[in-house]
């Protein structure tokens, strides 16, 4: 197995228009003010990680941008474009797929109708073809994510283990996503090697076009796999920076002690 | 896990992370070859996978019922009539359907995470509407009128619960009260009756006409329950109240609305609702307000007893009907046997306690 070397390949960041544009993002939850004028590129095919301590406001970045959430106030671009307004339906419409921290399944339902759970395979009538969904459900977990312990695709997701519902959540986001794969915290519950192939999917997907932002508290996994680091802390954005520009000392310090962390180094190097 | 990468790029095309693991992974057993292939290992794995599930074991418990009954009866016809006609036709399948109906719209509200304690009092004012419309106008009328009506009165409910977002079981509570109010403001304290000739003969004939074993009403039940299978279980619109019970937060990831989907499970309790009051006037002729809060929580242990869980996400559509046949069926066999009234109630009460706790364990063993 070779080490990573992915500044090799690639398409460049720095393309034209960004694929994701946040502009002045700010989220309010009543008097908490959980994300202060946030503004951030996503490029085409460009993976990016999003990085920053607990209560950084990640996690709400990650819903604003998969439209789960919406902003206080702030713009969000797509292709250059402003969206008027920004909803689930529209981000899904654009082929955005989000892996959210709590796998966000319904542990009553079996994992064929979790992955198709509101975009069901049906006849004309809106009956459900479930066998065609079990087949197709089988095959995404063959191919693309295939864990120990799952035996049919006719299990309730509430009976499988914390690393299998994971696996659910990657194989729906892997098999709806056309254009940007957001994950939020997604090796939490998974072994090494799952971690290690998973990390491996988001760099080949650089090569579809296909961009992904990861959410980790892992700052080597990160620093290995992505293009550029976005740091939050205390609901701003402290850091932003290409891979190249940066260490996994500078992410560190970064992450651990804010801006001051950021202040004591240059171009990843420490400060004398 | 092994995640392939995505077609067309080669396995030198892609950088390879590699955290420091030994060697590469076993090649591991596909799903797709331990699936079933022929129709009957196909049956088999749909029978394994609806263990749990709430309707195949308590319909299990049913048929051991039944046919307890049908043995008693076959070798004590007298003492234990359970298979005279008068039996079938008089209570069993006057009864049941009515119950059944109301199971269906309670069970498919719980399934969406919510229920309603205003079942009973609605039934009452849904009688008095159905009663005073044909008797200003005609049954057919009064039949539209009355699934307007509960629909109607679901939905105020259901909009007090998602505006206000306080707890259904409180909400609907109180507003059993308001309904009732609402019914003897609307017809008085006396009980509503169909003028002369109103109650025509079509109209028996269709909504509870008596056919030696059995009455019209088991086809209506028949016809629902059908319909509402397919569309709760082989509809996408069922599982948007699976997903929106289970959890919410889920289901609107994936762009489905929880207070859309909770409103239109109303509305759907609300045209039960109707039609099980409609029916149910039909047959007694007459309507006196309040006097029908027993089928609140009659409706909700039929549920319950079908396997709908009372936290949501959770039923099948056979579940509830049979859980309503199985409580009028006890009944009706305690009847039958000559228990005095206390015991009725006693074993009726021990039977829906103990469908429930059962329920509970075979759900432990859902895979």
């Amino acid at each position: 197995m070779t080490t990573l070397t992915n500044e090799a390949t690639g398409p460049s960041t720095s393309v034209a228009e960004p694929l994701l544009r946040l502009d002045g993002v700010t989220k309010n939850y009543g008097p908490n003010t959980v994300l202060k004028d946030v503004s951030f590129d996503i490029g085409t095919g460009e993976v990016v990680g999003l990085l920053g301590d607990n209560g950084a406001g990640k996690s709400t970045l990650v819903k604003i941008m998969s439209g789960v959430v919406s902003m206080t106030s702030g713009r969000y671009f797509w292709g250059g474009e402003e969206l008027s307004r920004v909803s689930r339906p529209e981000t899904e419409r654009l082929g955005v797929e989000t892996i959210f921290q709590d796998s966000a399944l319904v542990p009553t339902m079996s994992i064929t109708r979790n992955i198709f759970a509101g975009r069901e395979v049906t006849n004309r009538l809106g009956f459900l073809k479930m066998r065609e969904m079990d087949a197709i459900t089988t095959e995404i977990l063959d191919s693309v994510v295939s864990i120990e312990g799952i035996k049919s695709a006719k299990q309730l997701v509430g009976s499988l283990s914390g690393g299998q519902a994971q696996a659910v959540a990657i194989a729906r986001a892997v098999h709806f996503k056309r254009s940007l794969l957001i994950l939020d915290e997604p090796t939490s519950a998974l072994a090494v090697r799952a971690t290690e192939a998973l990390l491996n999917y988001l760099v080949a997907l650089k090569n579809e076009g296909v961009s992904s932002v990861l959410v980790t508290h892992n700052l080597h996994h990160a620093y290995k796999v992505c293009d550029r680091h976005i740091v939050m802390n205390h609901g701003r954005k402290i850091l932003d920076i290409r891979r190249e520009d940066t260490t996994v000392e500078e992410l560190t310090a970064a992450v651990v002690e804010g801006s001051e962390g950021v202040k004591r180094y240059r171009h990843g190097k420490p400060l004398a | 896990m092994t995640i392939s990468t995505p077609e067309g790029t080669g396995q030198d095309a892609v950088p390879e992370v590699s955290l420091a693991l030994e060697e590469q992974a076993p090649t591991r057993r596909r799903l797709a070859d331990s699936q079933p292939t022929t129709p009957r290992e196909r049956f088999l794995d749909n029978l394994y996978y609806l263990r749990g599930r709430g309707a195949l074991e308590i319909s299990g418990v049913y048929a051991l019922i039944v046919f307890c009954f049908v043995i008693a009866s076959t070798v004590n016809s007298t003492g234990f009539p359970f298979l005279n006609s008068n039996n079938l036709s008089g209570v069993l399948s006057q009864n049941i359907p009515v119950l059944a109906i109301l199971a269906i719209g309670a069970g498919v509200l719980m399934i969406a995470g919510e229920f309603d304690l205003s079942i009973g009092a609605v039934i009452g004012l849904c009688g008095v509407v159905f009663i005073r419309t044909a008797n200003n106008t005609n049954w057919q009328v009064a039949f539209l009128v009355t699934i307007a009506v509960g629909m109607a009165v679901m939905l105020v409910n259901g909009l007090i619960v998602v505006t206000t977002r306080i707890p259904s079981f409180i909400a609907t509570l109180g507003m059993s009260f308001f309904w009732t109010g609402a019914s003897i403001y609307l017809n008085g304290t006396t009980p509503a009756t169909f003028f002369p000739g109103v109650r025509s003969d079509t109209m028996v004939d269709l909504m509870a006409g008596n056919y030696g074993y059995f009455r019209s009403q088991l086809v209506w039940l028949l016809l629902i329950g059908v319909a509402t299978w397919f569309l709760l279980h082989r509809h996408k619109s069922g599982n948007k109240f699976f997903a929106v019970g289970g959890n919410p937060a889920a289901a609107a990831a994936v762009s489905i609305k929880p207070t859309v989907v909770r409103l239109q499970a109303f509305a759907f309790l609300g045209l039960m609702v109707g039609i099980a009051s409609s029916l149910y006037v039909a047959r007694t002729s007459g309507m006196q307000p309040g006097t029908t809060e027993s089928y609140t929580l009659l409706a909700i242990a039929a549920a319950v007893v079908g396997g709908c869980s009372l936290t949501g996400g959770r039923g099948s559509i056979t579940g509830m009907i049979v859980g309503a046949a199985l409580i009028l069926t006890i009944e009706n066999g305690l009847v039958l046997g000559n228990a005095p009234g206390f015991y009725v109630q006693l074993f009726l009460g021990l039977a829906i306690v103990i469908a429930a706790v059962f329920n509970k364990f075979m759900e432990g063993k859902a895979t």
